[in-house]
């Protein structure tokens, strides 16, 4: 028999406490793997946003308006291609009180030259254009909320008083990961022409594209100081970082789950260490015998090493197997037709599952470093007549 | 019955297998509580804000001081609502205030962050009795004089006493005064003069809010119809203590949902490692299980000293992770603030109720990955355990 045999025999020994420290293992690895997605979702969330987009709002918040005349002088800036804007509309379908999506008020002339990669049937567009009380929403809202086009609809705000009857002319779909399949778009004519004269010609935020991507900071900065003096100061970001603005609060939840996971592994590193060291007390008396034949402490260390990284490497395996239906055909579903403003693409990376195999089997090796350590010290005599 | 004192011997024989199994509990049971902590935090900031017999009126459709505008002429209006309480000397007992929100550089980090900025009356610590300074003087009405809270001082550029910071770009206020509220959002706000910060952002007899004090709780509903009925002043009515948990109701659960989800799979996790470790100890123990009951206790008592050992094994955990939970109460973490845009610092608050939950829980997790060991135990033939 090998060396590696007898560790892989000592493993099968006790068949349940393999089986219920692999138990254990996995659904922490599990967990893991859930915290890993979503910081992996939100960072590359970046990667796939528009790079030659810039976003201009009130320093303050987006909640706060711009005056549209702001719209004028952006178009007339350097380095600037086509202009947009919208407002936040905070609609929700009396019908279906408790779906939060997000409506916007958008210039219909422009808003999808600058949004080139949410694509609508030419025609629906034409349509669109020219119908004042038209929507355009995405496939995945239409899809949950059970809407056609031609429907009418209503909307009622909390920033806008009333009822807002609209029509869907058409369906958007998206031509990249990073579009939110979810938004509903409709006229900013139709809202700011209803509103008491003294509230009118207010934009959220102006969407600009620039000539070159590389420049995005700079036309940003020079934006800013633009307006700087100005009755309103304004803040211009890429559209990430702009993104990141509407969930303010998760940047402190992406913290604390830098601190959740260590705390997950350390608690697989003591489930593991446990578990071996009850093997290796239980087996005292059997490496006093092997080392009285001959054997090294070195062998020992192996034994009791191998038995450990094999240990964590099996949970880990089991909490892959568990999070990957999980995640790509359940919750991550979920979460890009609710949430899909923030995770667009919601999925278990292949480069988050070898790093969840490998620390698990690091830590399954760092976890046995103490049994075994004390295992090669101990005196052979002493070792044979120890009682468990 | 089985001494305790047995139990308590045998935990301490294996020393890194209790301490291993114990430690997995109190990762548990610490993260359990320190996100119940943070919650209740949440809760005792915005909490302490509102008092039952207070009433807040804001723009109808406004849900916060920030984006409500009253006019100068309607509060006279509003004071000669039923309800409203006077003072000996017959003057209604209220504060109309202007809030706006500045966008403001972090010491220590990089960035900016937006501050809330109260236009406060002469008369504000006369209306809010629990505020009070804590270093420096009162500010000169009528001047560019601020005072800070608590809380906020030392994290932003200027924000300390005898320093200067902008309310607006080139419009320098000094800082000669620190109040405390107790424990309240507006520790982390900025009052300085509201006719100052009126010029200063070109809100001329504008107010944000009107607050009143009633002449009791019950006075709300007839002060609300009187504001609420005259349409012409197209105001709402609320109370403080409403107004202040519809702002912490979003975040307060979104953490109390994250801190549930994380400690039922952690527990899960610790539970089974539990579990392992009582096995074990039944497994090594047979001998003993088996004089136990040669000498006449019986299998239920076998039973119940089983459990009252996993027990004990996991309130030891949870004593640790509670104990360790208690150090976060020194930490302070400032969030945005959803309803105001602003930043707003929490702290961890434990309470007795959060304690009682974090021990129950590691007496759950003991109790329920020890139920299947100490059934073992309890099953041991006592004959074929003597024998070996």
């Amino acid at each position: 028999m090998t060396l590696v045999g007898l560790s892989v025999r000592n493993l099968a020994r006790n068949k349940f406490r393999l089986l219920l420290t692999a138990a254990a293992v996995a659904v922490v690895v599990f967990a893991f793997l859930v915290l890993r997605t979503i910081e992996w979702a939100w960072a590359s969330a970046a990667d796939w946003a528009a790079k030659d987009r810039v976003v201009t709002r009130h320093k303050v918040t987006f909640v706060m308006e711009l005056p549209k005349r702001y719209v004028e002088d952006v178009k007339n800036a350097p380095h600037i291609k086509t202009v947009t804007w919208a407002n936040w509309f905070g609609g929700k379908d009396p019908k279906h009180e408790h779906e939060f999506f997000a409506a916007l008020a958008v210039d219909a002339a422009t808003y999808f030259t600058v949004y080139s990669e949410m694509s609508v049937p030419p025609a629906d567009l034409d349509t669109w254009k020219h119908d004042r009380q038209g929507a355009i929403v995405g496939d995945v809202l239409a899809r949950k909320m059970g809407w056609k086009v031609g429907d009418k609809i209503v909307l009622q705000s909390g920033i806008y008083p009333g009822d807002w009857t609209m029509n869907i002319d058409g369906i958007y779909e998206a031509k990249a990961r990073s579009v939110d399949r979810s938004t509903f778009l409709f006229h900013w004519d139709y809202v700011n022409d209803s509103l008491p004269q003294g509230r009118r010609d207010g934009v959220g935020w102006i969407v600009s594209r620039v000539d070159e991507p590389g420049r995005v900071a700079d036309v940003g900065v020079g934006l800013d100081k633009l307006f700087e003096d100005r009755e309103t100061p304004t803040l211009s970001q890429d559209e990430r970082s702009f993104q990141s603005s509407f969930l303010a609060m998760f940047s402190a939840i992406l913290a604390a789950m830098d601190w959740i996971s260590v705390i997950l592994l350390l608690i697989v590193a003591l489930i593991l260490g446990n578990t071996i060291a009850m093997g290796v007390r239980e087996r005292t008396s059997e490496y006093g015998v092997l080392r009285a034949i001959g054997f090294l402490p070195k062998h020992v260390a192996i034994w009791i090493v191998g038995e450990s990284l094999v240990t964590g490497i099996l949970g880990g395996l089991a909490g892959v197997a568990l999070a990957w239906p999980l995640i790509n055909l359940g919750f991550g579903r979920f979460i890009e037709e609710n949430m899909g403003n923030f995770f667009p693409y919601f999925r278990l990376e292949t480069a988050n599952i070898v790093l969840a195999l490998v620390l698990s089997a690091l830590l399954g090796a760092a976890a046995s470093t103490l049994p075994a350590w004390r295992a090669t010290k101990l005196k052979v005599v002493e070792a044979v007549r120890r009682v468990a | 019955v089985i001494p305790l004192r047995y139990n308590v011997r045998s935990l301490a024989v294996r020393k890194a297998t209790t301490a291993s199994t114990a430690g997995g509990i109190a990762l548990v049971v610490f993260v359990l509580s320190a996100s119940m902590m943070f919650t209740a935090g949440i809760k005792k900031t915005l909490g302490a804000s509102g008092k039952p017999d207070e009433a807040i009126v804001l723009r109808m459709g406004s849900d916060a001081e920030l984006g409500s505008v009253i006019e100068e002429s309607s509060v006279p209006l509003i004071l000669a609502a039923p309800g409203v309480k006077t003072d000996e000397r017959g003057k209604p007992v209220a504060a109309s205030e202007i809030v706006v929100v500045g966008a403001m550089e972090k010491l220590g980090a990089n960035g900016v962050t937006n501050v809330s900025i109260r236009g406060v009356g002469d008369d504000v610590m006369h209306f809010r009795p629990e505020v009070h300074l804590v270093a420096g003087r009162p500010p000169q009405p009528g001047t560019d004089e601020a005072i800070v809270g608590s809380r906020i001082r030392g994290r932003i550029r200027g924000i300390e006493l005898g320093q200067t910071f902008d309310i607006k770009k080139n419009r320098p206020v000094n800082v000669v005064g620190v109040f405390d509220a107790d424990g309240s959002a507006y520790e982390s706000e900025v009052w300085v003069d509201r006719e100052l910060l009126r010029q200063t952002y070109g809100r001329l007899g504008m107010e944000s809010s009107v607050r009143v004090r009633l002449t009791s709780p019950a006075a709300f509903d007839a002060f609300r119809a009187g504001v609420e009925n005259d349409k012409r002043l197209g105001l709402q009515a609320l109370r403080e203590t409403t107004f202040y948990e519809k702002q912490s109701e979003n975040a307060a659960m979104l953490f109390g949902v994250i801190g549930i989800v994380i400690s039922v799979f952690f527990g899960i996790g610790a539970m089974i490692g539990a579990m392992i470790t009582m096995y074990a100890a039944v497994a090594n123990r047979q001998r003993e299980i088996g004089t136990l009951r040669a000498l006449g206790f019986s299998a239920p008592s076998v039973l119940v000293s089983f459990l009252l050992e996993a027990v004990l094994l996991s309130l030891l955990g949870g004593a640790v992770g509670a104990v360790a939970s208690l150090a976060m109460a020194l930490v302070h973490i400032s969030i945005i603030n959803f309803a105001s845009w602003s930043e707003v610092v929490f702290s961890f608050h434990p309470t007795p109720q959060i304690l009682g939950v974090a021990f129950f829980w590691a007496a759950m997790m003991g109790l329920v990955g020890g139920l299947l060991p100490a059934l073992r135990a309890a099953n041991t033939s006592p004959l074929k355990a003597i024998r070996g």
